[in-house]
C-alpha cells in the first residue's frame, strides 16, 4: 500500500474547482467540491481522455473527448461511452493540507 | 508537487552537444547532422495527448532532466547480464554496449576474410565512413519528433552490420544493449545488406537492476538491397523503470526479404515507431510480434508496412497477451502508393486479456491508392477462456499451468513463424515464468 503524500494547501483548490497533479508517477485530479475533496486518476476508461481538462458541474466531471460523465466521488461512469469507473484514490485534509493516497 | 511541462532541457543542452562533438573525431557530415538535429530538439515540444498519435500514451511523468546525455564509462560493473537469445548458439560475432557506451565486440576472422562488417559505430564509422554515410539516417527521420531529434543529436553508440554483396553469413551475430540504475541508452543500430546477401542478426536489451529508472531513446534501421535476406529479431527487455522511445525502419528492395521479429517484454512505458518500406518491386517483408505486459507497463507499437513499389508482399501479426493493469496500444497501417500495383499486404493483431483491468487497443488502418491490390487487416481481443481451463484442469493441470498452456498455445502461432530456436525458445520460456497465479 502505498503512503499519502501532500498535494497541495487546502486552500489552493478553489471551491468548485480541480486540478491536476503527479503523485508517485500518476496524475490525478483533485476535485474540491461543496467543501469536500476526492481524487480520480486523470484518465477517462472510454479512450484515455484527460479528466482535468473535462468541465465540472456539481459532482460530475464530463470527458473533454467525447462527453462521457463520471462521479468524482466514486469513479463511476454515469454516461457513454465510458462503461467501467476510472480509478478513485483516497484523500484527507491534514495541517490545512490535501493529502492522496494512490489505489492501484 | 504540481505538473510542470519539460519545455527544454538543462541536461541535454548545447553545452552537452558541445562536449559531446569535442570529444569524439567525427566526420563534418555527422556533426552537421547532430547540429541539425540538436535545432529540431529545440525547436519541437514533447510530444501531447493532443497529437493522435500520443492520444493513449500518456507521457506527463516523463521528465527528461532526470536523465543525462551518455557519460564515458568510469568503470563497467562486473557481473553484468548475458541475454536471453544466444544459449546454444554459434556465433559469428557479438558486440556489447553499457549505458550507450560499447564494451566489448568481436567478430570470427572467417567473417572478416569475408569482408563482413559487424562492430560499435565509432569502429565501423572509422574503417567504413562512406557507407555510413550513405546510410545513416535515410531510413528514419530525425527531424521526425523530439525523441527522433534527440537520439540523432546525443547517440553515442550502437551497432553496425555490414555484409557485402552476395555474401552469406550463415553464423548468428549479436548485440546486446545494458542500461544500469539510471542510465541512458541512445543506441543506433545500423545493418547494411549489399546486393544477394544474407545474414541473422539478434538484437536484444536488459537493466541491470530490474526496476530501477532508465531512459532509452533509440533507433534502428535496416538496409536490404536488391535480393538480399535479413533476419532480425529484436527482443526488448529493459528493466521496469525504463521509458524506451524507438523510430525503427526497416528499407526492402526489389526481391529482397526481411523477417523481422519482436519480443516486447521490458520497460515501463513504449512508444515504437516501427516501419517496414518496401521500395523495389517483388520486395517481401514478415513481422512477428510477441508482447507480454504486467504491472502498469504501458507498451504502444506504431508500425507501417509502406508499398512503394509493384509486386510486394507484407504480412504483419501481433500478439500480446497482458496481466494486471497493463497497457497494449497498436496502431496499423498499410499504406499502399499509386504505382504499387499488385501488392499484397496484409496485417493483424490478436490479444489475450489475462486480468480484468488490463486493456489492448487495436486499430490496424489502410491507406490505398492503387486499384489492382489485396489488403486485409484484423484484430481480435478476448478472454482466456474458462472451459478451457476447466477442461485442462479436469486432466489433472493446475489453474496456473493451464493458463500457462493457454497463453503459450495463444502465442505458438508466431512463434511457429520464427526459424531460430533459441529465440523460440527464450521468449517461451520468458513469458511462461511471467504467467501468475489467478484465482
Ligand atoms: S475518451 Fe473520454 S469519452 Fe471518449
Amino acid at each position: 500500500m502505498s503512503e499519502f503524500v501532500r498535494v497541495a494547501a487546502a486552500d489552493a483548490i478553489a471551491d468548485p474547482g480541480k486540478q491536476v497533479f503527479e503523485v508517485e508517477d500518476q496524475i490525478v485530479v483533485v476535485f474540491h467540491v461543496d467543501g469536500q475533496y476526492s481524487c480520480l486518476d486523470d484518465v477517462c476508461t472510454h479512450d484515455d481522455g484527460p479528466l482535468g481538462d473535462g468541465r465540472l458541474e456539481g459532482c460530475t466531471i464530463a470527458c473533454p473527448r467525447h462527453g462521457a460523465k463520471f462521479d468524482i466521488r466514486t469513479g463511476a461512469a454515469l454516461s457513454m461511452p465510458a462503461t467501467r469507473p476510472t480509478v478513485c484514490h483516497e484523500v484527507k485534509v491534514e495541517d490545512d493540507a490535501v493529502w492522496v493516497r494512490l489505489r492501484s | 508537487m504540481g505538473v510542470t511541462a519539460v519545455t527544454d532541457s538543462a541536461k541535454f543542452s548545447a553545452a552537452a552537444l558541445d562536449e559531446l562533438i569535442a570529444a569524439r573525431q567525427e566526420p563534418e557530415w555527422l556533426v552537421d547532422l547532430r547540429r541539425a538535429a540538436f535545432e529540431t530538439f529545440c525547436e519541437k515540444a514533447l510530444p501531447s495527448r493532443k497529437e493522435e498519435e500520443w492520444m493513449r500514451t500518456d507521457i506527463r511523468t516523463f521528465h527528461l532532466d532526470n536523465f543525462e546525455p551518455p557519460a564515458e564509462l568510469s568503470e563497467i560493473p562486473a557481473d553484468l547480464p548475458e541475454g536471453l537469445l544466444t544459449a546454444g548458439v554459434d556465433l559469428g560475432g557479438r558486440v556489447v554496449s553499457y549505458n550507450s557506451r560499447t564494451i566489448s565486440s568481436e567478430l570470427s576472422d572467417e567473417l572478416k576474410q569475408q569482408g563482413v562488417v559487424f562492430g560499435s559505430f565509432a569502429e565501423v564509422l572509422e574503417s567504413h565512413g562512406e557507407v555510413i554515410r550513405e546510410h545513416l539516417c535515410h531510413a528514419v527521420d530525425p527531424h521526425f519528433d523530439k525523441f527522433s531529434a534527440l537520439h540523432a543529436a546525443f547517440f553515442t553508440t550502437g551497432q553496425v552490420l555490414y555484409v557485402p554483396r552476395g555474401v552469406v553469413v550463415k553464423k548468428p551475430l549479436h548485440a546486446l544493449s545494458l542500461m544500469g540504475a539510471g542510465g541512458v541508452d541512445l543506441g543506433h543500430t545500423l545493418v547494411i545488406l549489399e546486393e544477394g546477401a544474407e545474414a541473422t542478426m539478434l538484437n536484444e536489451t536488459a537493466s541491470v537492476d530490474e526496476t530501477s529508472p532508465g531512459m532509452h531513446c533509440g533507433a534502428i534501421e535496416l538496409f536490404v538491397h536488391p535480393r538480399a535476406r535479413l533476419r532480425y529479431v529484436n527482443l526488448q527487455n529493459w528493466g521496469r523503470g525504463v521509458w524506451h522511445f524507438a523510430h525503427q525502419k526497416g528499407v526492402v528492395d526489389r526481391d529482397a526479404h526481411i523477417q523481422w521479429t519482436i519480443g516486447a517484454l521490458g520497460s515501463k512505458l513504449s512508444k515504437v515507431n516501427q516501419h517496414v518500406g518496401l521500395v523495389g518491386e517483388g520486395a517481401e517483408c514478415e513481422v512477428n510480434g510477441v508482447m507480454f505486459t504486467e504491472g502498469r507497463q504501458h507498451l504502444s507499437y506504431h508500425t507501417l508496412q509502406h508499398h512503394q513499389a509493384p509486386h510486394c508482399h507484407s504480412n504483419f501479426l501481433y500478439k500480446a497477451a497482458l496481466q494486471d493493469r497493463s497497457r497494449t496500444v497498436w496502431r496499423g497501417m498499410i499504406k499502399v502508393d499509386e504505382g504499387a500495383q499488385r501488392t499484397d499486404g496484409y496485417q493483424r493483431n490478436d490479444n489475450l486479456l489475462l486480468t480484468k483491468h488490463c486493456r489492448a487497443d487495436s486499430i490496424p488502418g489502410l491507406e490505398i491508392e492503387a486499384d489492382d491490390v489485396r489488403c486485409t487487416h484484423g484484430a481480435t481481443t478476448g478472454q482466456v477462456d474458462e472451459e478451457q481451463i476447466f477442461y485442462a484442469q479436469c486432466r489433472g493441470f493446475t489453474r496456473n499451468e493451464a493458463i500457462r498452456a493457454i497463453v503459450i498455445g495463444f502465442f505458438q502461432q508466431v512463434f511457429d513463424r520464427i526459424p531460430v530456436e533459441s529465440v523460440r525458445e527464450a521468449l517461451g520460456k520468458s513469458i511462461a515464468v511471467r504467467v501468475r497465479e489467478y484465482e
